[in-house]
C-alpha cells in the first residue's frame, strides 16, 4: 500500500518535472540570441523572406501560445518537422531512440553487475592487493574524461591492434546487430566509466555492511564466509546501490553523447549534437524531453527496485 | 549444583586470558570457569573489559588475545578457522545487546533462525523450518508460525530479543553468551526476557556467560558472578556471596553508586576519581587510586585474587584488606531527609495544564485517508513547586519525552499551555521570549549530540551568560564560567577542551553546566544519566540535587528507571500511553502504589534478590 503510494507520488513528480523541462527548454532555446529564419535562409536572406519564414514556422506569434500549441502536438506524439531535414521528427527520433537504448542497456546490463561484483570483492579485504588494484583503476578511469577513454580505445584496438572498428558510420535505421563488433568500442567506453564510479560506491557500502551488527550475528553463528557474504551482506547492500545506479543514469545518457559522436553511432545523441549546431530548434527540444524522460524513468524504475528489495519499505 | 560443579569437566574454561588492542590493555589476566548448567554474571562498567571476554569466547575480537579459551574442551585460540565456524553457533551461541541490528532487516525472523539449524544440522529446508517456529514456540512469542515469515523491523523489541534467543538455541547449544541481553529493553520486558533465560536453563541445562553492568539483573539470573573492574577479575564468588557480602571495595562502592528501589532511602555515593591509564596501568592495585582504604602497599603491589581467611573458598577478592574490609570501609552514608522534604510549598513554579500532542502518519497520497493518529501525550496536567523536582516516569512510548519537549517549547502541542509562574508561555520556543528562553534550560539524554564538537567548553558555558546578557567584559565571563565548571566537580582546566576530548561523564557535567549558566528556573532533564555508567550516575545525580538546593531550580526529570526517580524526585508522576495513570509523592507511588500498571513496573525491577513468582506483565 505505502509502496503503491510511493510510486503514485513518484509518477506523478516525473510529469511535473517534464513540464517544467519542457517549459525551461522552449524558454532558452526561444531567448536565446539568433534568429531561427536567419539560421534558415542564411545570411543573404532579404527581410520579406525572414518574415515570410517567420511566419510560416508561426515565430510572429506570442511565445506563450506558440508553447502550448507545441506542448498539446507533442502530448500527441507530434514534435514538428525538423528545420534541418524537412521531416517530421517523430519517425526520425523512434530509429535513433532505439539504437541509444541498444548502447545504453547493454552497458548498464553488463557494467551494473560487474560493477558491484567488483566493489564487493575489494571491500572484503579493504587494504588488500586486490582493492588497491580495483581502486586505481578507478580512480584512473574516473579522472579520465569518455572522448579521453574512447580515443585511447580506439588507438589501441583499431589503429595499432586492427581488431574492431573505430567507427560506426552507420545509417540511422540501420540494426545496430547486423554488425555487433561496431558495438564493442563504444560500450566498452562507456562501461569503463561507469565501473569506476559504481565499484567505489560499493566498496564504500559494502565495508560499512561487513562491519554491521547482523553480518557479527551470521559469523557467529557459524555461517560461512561466502554465504554471510551473498546471503547476509548483499541482499542489504543491493537496494541503497541500485538507487545510486539510477542516479547514474543521468552519466550514461551524458556519455552516449559523446560516444556516439565520436563514434559516428547515429543515436539521440548524435542527433542533437547536430541539431544545436545547425539551431534545429524543434529537434532541440524533442530530445531534450525525451532525454529527460529517460532519466526520469530511469531513476523511477532504480527507486521502484530498490523498494522492492527493502522489506522495511515494502510493507 | 556445586557438586556437579567440581566433577564435570567445565563448559568453559578461560585461563589468564589477556586481550589487547594496539597499546590499549583491555583485558589483562582473567580466569573463570563454568560448569554445565551454570550461569555465570560478568558485571562491570564500561572500559571493564567485559565485553572483549564475551566476544573472545567466540573468538571475535579485533585487538590480539593471549592465553587459552577452552570452550567443551577445545582450545579456541589456536583453532583454524573452518572448525571455529563448526564451533560457533552450534556448541556456543551469542545474545546481543541491541536485537534490533543484531538481526538482518533483509531476512525473514524465521529463516534467520533455520539458517543455522541446516547448516550445522544438515537438516533440510522444511524440518529446519518446522523446528525454526518450534523454537519461536519455545521462547513464547505468540503465533509463532506466522511471527517466523515477519522481517524483524515488524516485530517489538521484547519480541526482537526473543528471536535472538530462539536463533541462539537452535543448535541446542551447550552455552549462551549474552552480552547485556536487556540493557535498552523496557523493565517489564526485561523481567519476562530475564524470566525465559531462567526457565531455558532449567529445562534444557544450558551454560550461561552472563554480561551486564546491573547488579539486579545479574542477581536474577546467576549463580556465580564476577567483577571486572579496568581489565581485571577484581571478585569472584556465589552470587549472594559477592552481592550481599562483597570483599572488594570496588564492589562495595558500586553497590552504594547504585539506586535501589527497595530499602530505606539512601544518598548515592559516586565513586571519586576515573578508570587508570589502560595504556601503563598501574603497578599496584587497579582500583588503589579511586579506593577510600588504600594504603602504600596498595600502590606498590598487585593484590592476588585470593579467598579471605574466614571466608568461603570459592569468594576470592583481589584486594589486601578482604580479611578485614567490613570494618575497614567507612560506614554507608545516610540520606538526608531534607534533601527531598515531599511537601510542596507555595504556588507551583510551572504548570502544564491540559496538554495534548498526537503523531500523524502521512497518508500514501494528499487525497487519502491516512492512519489514524497516536495521542502521545494525552491531556496531561501537572504542576513543578520551586525549587523541586517532578519526575515523569514511563516505559518507551509512554509519551514522557514528548511531554519534556511540549514545556522546552520544542514542538506545538495541539492543546494546553505550560505556565511558568504568572506568565503563558508561546508553545513554541523561538516564539518565546529572551526571559522565557533563558528561564527554561534543558539537559539532554545524549552530550555527544547536545554539545557542539567544534565548540571549546569555554564557548560553550559561556554561551548562556552572554546571549542572556548577564556578562560582557570577557574577563569575568571566564571567571563566572570557571565557577559554574568547578560546581561540576570541572576545573579550569577544562576550559580549552572539546567535547570529544571528554569521557560521557564530563560531557554531561558541560551539559549541566551550561544549562545552570542561564540562571533558569526551570530545567527539563531528558533522562540525563541514562547514557552513564552507575558510579558516575549517582555523582551526576548528587551534583544535581546540589545545584538545586543551591539555586533553588525547579527539575521536569524524564526517566525510565524508577530507582533513580526515588532518588531525586519530590513528586512523581507514572505515565503509560500519553496519560498519567499515578501521581504523588515517592514514599506513596513506592510504598503504596494504588494502579496496577505502577506495581507491575515496581515488581519488573530486578532487584538484588532473586525473583520466584514469574513476572507479571508479558512483553
Amino acid at each position: 500500500m505505502q509502496a503503491l503510494g510511493f510510486i503514485l507520488r513518484r509518477v506523478a513528480l516525473l510529469a511535473v518535472v517534464l513540464l517544467a523541462v519542457s517549459v525551461l527548454t522552449f524558454a532558452i532555446v526561444n531567448v536565446l540570441p539568433g534568429d531561427v529564419a536567419t539560421a534558415v535562409l542564411g545570411d543573404m536572406a532579404t527581410p520579406e523572406q525572414v518574415t515570410a519564414v517567420r511566419a510560416a514556422l508561426g515565430l510572429d506569434q506570442p511565445l506563450a501560445e506558440r508553447y502550448l500549441r507545441w506542448l498539446w502536438a507533442a502530448l500527441q506524439g507530434d514534435f514538428g518537422r525538423s528545420l534541418q531535414h524537412g521531416q517530421a521528427i517523430a519517425p526520425m527520433l523512434s530509429g535513433r531512440l532505439g539504437n541509444s537504448a541498444i548502447l545504453g542497456l547493454i552497458t548498464l546490463g553488463i557494467a551494473a553487475p560487474l560493477a558491484v561484483a567488483l566493489g564487493v570483492v575489494a571491500a572484503l579485504k579493504p587494504g588488500g592487493w586486490l582493492d588497491k588494484v580495483i581502486g586505481a583503476i578507478a580512480v584512473g578511469a574516473y579522472a579520465l574524461p569518455e572522448y579521453v577513454i574512447g580515443l585511447l580505445f580506439i588507438l589501441a584496438f583499431s589503429i595499432w591492434l586492427p581488431l574492431l572498428p573505430g567507427s560506426s558510420l552507420m545509417d540511422p535505421n540501420e540494426n545496430p546487430f547486423s554488425r555487433p563488433e561496431a558495438l564493442v568500442l563504444p560500450i566498452a567506453v562507456l562501461i569503463t566509466g561507469m565501473l569506476a564510479f559504481i565499484s567505489q560506491i560499493t566498496r564504500a557500502s559494502m565495508i560499512q555492511v561487513m562491519g554491521s551488527a547482523y553480518v557479527r550475528t551470521a559469523i557467529l553463528k557459524g555461517v560461512p564466509r561466502w554465504r554471510v557474504v551473498m546471503k547476509h551482506a548483499l541482499p542489504n547492500l543491493l537496494p541503497p546501490t541500485i538507487a545510486e545506479i539510477g542516479m547514474y543514469f543521468g552519466y550514461v545518457i551524458g556519455g552516449l553523447v559523446v560516444v556516439e559522436t565520436l563514434f559516428s553511432y547515429s543515436g539521440l545523441g548524435q542527433m542533437v549534437t547536430n541539431a544545436v549546431s545547425y539551431r534545429d530548434v524543434p529537434v532541440i527540444q524533442a530530445v531534450v524531453l525525451l532525454v529527460a524522460a529517460a532519466y526520469g524513468i530511469g531513476n523511477l524504475i532504480a527507486d521502484v527496485a530498490a523498494l522492492l528489495m527493502n522489506p522495511r519499505l515494502r510493507s | 549444583m556445586n557438586v556437579m560443579t567440581d566433577l564435570a569437566p567445565p563448559v568453559l574454561d578461560v585461563r589468564h586470558l589477556s586481550i589487547t588492542y594496539g597499546p590499549l590493555k583491555a583485558v589483562r589476566d582473567v580466569s573463570f570457569r563454568i560448569a554445565p548448567g551454570e550461569s555465570l554474571g560478568l558485571i562491570g562498567e564500561s572500559g571493564s573489559g567485559k565485553s572483549s571476554i564475551a566476544f573472545a569466547v567466540m573468538r571475535y575480537i579485533k585487538g590480539a588475545a593471549s592465553g587459552e579459551v577452552h570452550l567443551a574442551g577445545q582450545e579456541i585460540l589456536s583453532l583454524p578457522e573452518p572448525a571455529l565456524a563448526a564451533l560457533r553457533g552450534r556448541v556456543a551461541a551469542m545474545v546481543y545487546q541491541d536485537p534490533m541490528s543484531a538481526l538482518n532487516p533483509a531476512i525473514k525472523v524465521g529463516e534467520q533462525i533455520a539458517e543455522a539449524i541446516r547448516l550445522h544440522r544438515r537438516a533440510g529446508k522444511a524440518e529446519a523450518w518446522a523446528r525454526s517456529v518450534e523454537l519461536l514456540t519455545r521462547v513464547h512469542l505468540p503465533r509463532p508460525a506466522e511471527i517466523a515469515h515477519r522481517y524483524p523491523h515488524q516485530l517489538s523489541g521484547g519480541q526482537q530479543q526473543r528471536v535472538v534467543i530462539a536463533m541462539a538455541l537452535a543448535c541446542d547449544p551447550q552455552l549462551l553468551i549474552m552480552d547485556e541481553p536487556t540493557t535498552g529493553l523496557d523493565v517489564t520486558t526485561e523481567a519476562v526476557i530475564l524470566e525465559l533465560v531462567n526457565e531455558l536453563r532449567r529445562e534444557t541445562g544450558v551454560a550461561v556467560l552472563f554480561i551486564s553492568h546491573n547488579m539486579g539483573v545479574v542477581a536474577q539470573v546467576c549463580d556465580r558472578v564476577g567483577v571486572l573492574y579496568a581489565g581485571q577479575l577484581v571478585e569472584e564468588g556465589t552470587t549472594q556471596q559477592v552481592l550481599r557480602a562483597p570483599l572488594h571495595p570496588y564492589t562495595v562502592a558500586l553497590m552504594r553508586a547504585m539506586p535501589s528501589i527497595e530499602g530505606p532511602r539512601r544518598r548515592l555515593a559516586a565513586i571519586p576519581g576515573r578508570l587508570p591509564d589502560m595504556r601503563a596501568p598501574p603497578p599496584g592495585c587497579i582500583f588503589a587510586a579511586r579506593c577510600a582504604i588504600a594504603d602504600d602497599n596498595c600502590h606498590a603491589e598487585m593484590p592476588a585474587l585470593e579467598a579471605a581467611e574466614q571466608g568461603a573458598a570459592g569468594h576470592r577478592s583481589r584486594c589486601h584488606h578482604r580479611d578485614d574490609i567490613a570494618t575497614r570501609l567507612p560506614p554507608e552514608p545516610l540520606v538526608e531527609e531534607a534533601d527531598l522534604a515531599e511537601l510542596t510549598a507555595g504556588r507551583p513554579r510551572l504548570q502544564i495544564v491540559d496538554v495534548q500532542k498526537s503523531f500523524r502518519a502521512r497518508p500514501a497520497l494528499p487525497f487519502m485517508r491516512g492512519p489514524a493518529p497516536v495521542r502521545a501525550v494525552d491531556h496531561v496536567t501537572l504542576d513543578i513547586a520551586p525549587g523541586r523536582t517532578l519526575a515523569v516516569v514511563g516505559e518507551s512510548g509512554s509519551g514522557k519525552s514528548t511531554l519534556a519537549r511540549c514545556v522546552a517549547g520544542l514542538i506545538l502541542p495541539e492543546e494546553g499551555a505550560i505556565r511558568l509562574e504568572n506568565d503563558v508561555l508561546a508553545p513554541l520556543v523561538q516564539k518565546r521570549g529572551r526571559g522565557a528562553q533563558q528561564a527554561v534550560q534543558f539537559i539532554f539524554q545524549n552530550p555527544d549530540a547536545a554539545l557542539n564538537p567544534h565548540w571549546s567548553v569555554a564557548q560553550i558555558v559561556g554561551r548562556p551568560m552572554t546571549l542572556y546578557g548577564f556578562e560582557r567584559d570577557s574577563a569575568a565571563l571566564k571567571r563566572r564560567v570557571i565557577e559554574h565548571l568547578e560546581a561540576v566537580k570541572l576545573g579550569e582546566r577544562y576550559l580549552s577542551l572539546y567535547p570529544r576530548e571528554m569521557s560521557g561523564g564530563e560531557k554531561q557535567r558541560v551539559s549541566i553546566a551550561r544549562a545552570f549558566a542561564a540562571q533558569p528556573r526551570l530545567i527539563v532533564c531528558d533522562e540525563p544519566t541514562s547514557a552513564l555508567d552507575i558510579s558516575v550516575q549517582a555523582a551526576i545525580l548528587n551534583e544535581l540535587l546540589a545545584l538545586q538546593r543551591q539555586h533553588d531550580t525547579s527539575y521536569l526529570f524524564i526517566s525510565h528507571d524508577l530507582g533513580v526517580v526515588r532518588h531525586v524526585a519530590h513528586q512523581v508522576a507514572i505515565m503509560r500511553q500519553g496519560r498519567i495513570v499515578e501521581s504523588g509523592p515517592p514514599s506513596a507511588v513506592f510504598g503504596t502504589p494504588r494502579e496496577d500498571y505502577t506495581k507491575a513496573l515496581i515488581a519488573a525491577i530486578p532487584t538484588l534478590e532473586p525473583r520466584q513468582a514469574p513476572a507479571l506483565v508479558t512483553a
